[in-house]
């Protein structure tokens, strides 16, 4: 098959892709929505759907986690071309992270993003965690003495 | 060589069936887009009806200066009276009513040429890159239901006169995501061109390419309504069509027939097109185009000197180390510290007791001065 090597893929797509996402301003970054993209940078190393080989971690609706994987020599078939696993929600931080990194650079499988997998995996977590509820501030001094009397 | 690379043909579900057809060789083209750009910056050009505002416009009035000595600028005044136009100034641009600075006119030059061996190039080039994936999925087209890129679609599939059928075989093959794409897109256009005719955005969806002359010629029909979805003879390929707005990797589909004709139109790099007069398709400079194949290749490795050091390489005086903190490098600077730290002379007290009393004639002395 005619295949296109992932450097010449990333100086074709480099500056224009439906991908990219450009900041604002001079200063603005180059940013990416591809799902393959774990840190959202437009970057030859991080844009996954250039690759032979690139992990996605995305959240699923349940709470779940779903790792993408690129499975090697199918890039032109893209029906066939992806492979997920899911971690459940159940499973501890520590535990997704030991079960995402297993099935990936621990494998030999995109060793260079084994840091990147996990913090995303990490932010995900953090982010299916209930909000903790601050609790309200106890009134001092004259304000304590008004809130008194107006209950009084 | 090695065998050719295949492309499965595939039915009107999406399945693959047994038979398979080499890859044409117009798939091996360099993929160039800065000429992909500049031959459709010109090709766009080529569609352009003239316009210009009238030749009158501005000038309808027998204005004169007024010349000097009237304390008003020598600007073409309106003459008469009995109206408030009467006095005004005229002509000039700079004039309510007057002429716009340099009036359009309609032998502007609005076409372009394109050299012959540019457009081929351009052409072959976009149909290369309509078969790899990635620049689909760069160009926004949703290919990942798609089984394969080049999608080669059995020609015994497209049977289809009804619409309805067409929708049916687009949605069985994979590109249904690309319609639904399309029609979700449509967007009224800003500015007056939805005044012109130009109502609406939308983006691009499948392109189905079809061999006239086997082929059924229905299906221009049966398709031509779905959003998006645009047929084009495989003889009159348009790069308009096969790179819109220069951007390379549109999603085309085949039929069998109009696959199986491309090395006949196109020729190869060494036998010249059988349509086409003159043309041998372009070859790449770079028949490799992995760096990291090419830095890896035993060509490469075999004239580079080895890696100094084996695994564990030492850093030289790139990062400072704190004598105080390690203990090796405060070895290196003061091989007394060994010695020093044994006989634990750090901890030992000054074994002479008290501070003897300086004596009276000291004191004395302070007390003086």
């Amino acid at each position: 098959m005619a295949t296109i090597s992932s450097d010449l893929l990333w100086l074709l797509t480099r500056n224009s892709s439906s991908y990219l996402v450009k900041g604002r301003g001079a200063a603005g970054g180059q940013f990416s929505s591809d799902p393959l993209n774990l840190n959202n940078v437009h970057a030859r190393k991080y844009e996954g759907f250039i690759q032979d080989k690139a992990v996605g971690v995305t959240a699923a609706e349940d709470g779940s986690i779903v790792v993408t994987t690129k499975k090697g020599g199918k890039t032109q078939k893209p029906a066939s071309q992806l492979q997920k696993s899911t971690i459940g929600k159940n499973k501890s931080s520590r535990e997704t992270f030991k079960a995402i990194v297993g099935g990936t650079a621990k494998q030999g499988y995109r060793v260079d993003l084994r840091r990147e997998v996990v913090a995303r995996a990490s932010a995900i977590k953090s982010s299916q965690r209930p909000v903790r509820q601050q609790p309200t501030p106890k009134l001092r001094g004259t304000k304590a003495k008004k809130a008194a009397e107006a209950s009084a | 060589m090695t065998s050719r690379p295949v492309v499965t043909i595939i039915g009107a579900d999406g399945s693959a069936t047994n038979k398979t057809h080499p890859l044409p060789n117009v798939f091996k083209v360099p993929i160039r887009p800065d000429i992909v750009q500049t031959v459709h910056t010109g090709m766009a050009k080529n569609k352009r009806q003239p316009y210009a505002v009238s030749e009158k416009a501005g000038h309808q009035t027998s204005a004169e200066s007024w010349g000097t000595g009237r304390a008003v600028a020598r600007i073409p005044r309106v003459s008469g009276g009995g109206t408030h136009r009467a006095g005004q100034a005229a002509f000039g641009n700079m004039c309510r009513s007057g002429r716009m600075f340099a009036p359009t006119k309609v032998w502007r030059k609005w076409h372009q040429k394109i050299n012959l061996g540019q457009k081929r190039f351009a052409t072959a080039s976009a149909i290369a890159a309509s078969s790899s994936a990635a620049l689909l999925l760069a160009r926004g087209h949703r290919v990942s239901t798609v089984p394969e890129v080049p999608l080669v679609v059995s020609s015994s599939a497209f049977g289809v006169t009804k619409t309805s059928a067409a929708v049916g075989l687009l949605k069985g093959i994979g590109a249904g995501a690309d319609v639904e794409k399309v029609k979700a897109s449509r967007k009224l256009r800003a500015g007056k061109g939805k005044l012109r005719g130009r109502r609406h955005r939308q983006r691009r969806g499948p392109l189905i390419v079809y061999n006239p002359d086997t082929d059924n010629t229905d299906i221009v029909r049966a398709f031509r309504n779905i959003p998006g979805v645009e047929t084009s003879s495989v003889y009159s390929l348009n790069l308009l069509q096969l790179a819109p707005g220069g951007h390379l990797g549109r999603f085309i589909v085949w039929t069998s027939a109009a696959f199986e004709a491309l090395d006949k139109i196109y020729g190869s790099e060494t036998e010249p097109s059988a349509l086409k007069k003159d043309f041998l398709l372009p070859s790449a400079i770079v028949k490799q185009p992995d760096i990291g194949k090419l830095i890896n290749s035993s060509e490469i490795q075999a004239v580079l000197r080895p890696v100094r050091g084996g695994a564990i390489t030492k850093r030289g005086v790139t990062m400072k180390k704190n004598p105080l903190v390690n203990r090796q490098v405060l070895l290196r600077l003061n091989p007394y510290a060994a010695q020093y730290s044994k006989a634990k002379l750090g901890q030992t007290k000054l074994n002479e007791g008290k501070p003897k009393p300086t004596g009276e004639e000291f004191s004395k002395l302070v007390a003086e001065a």
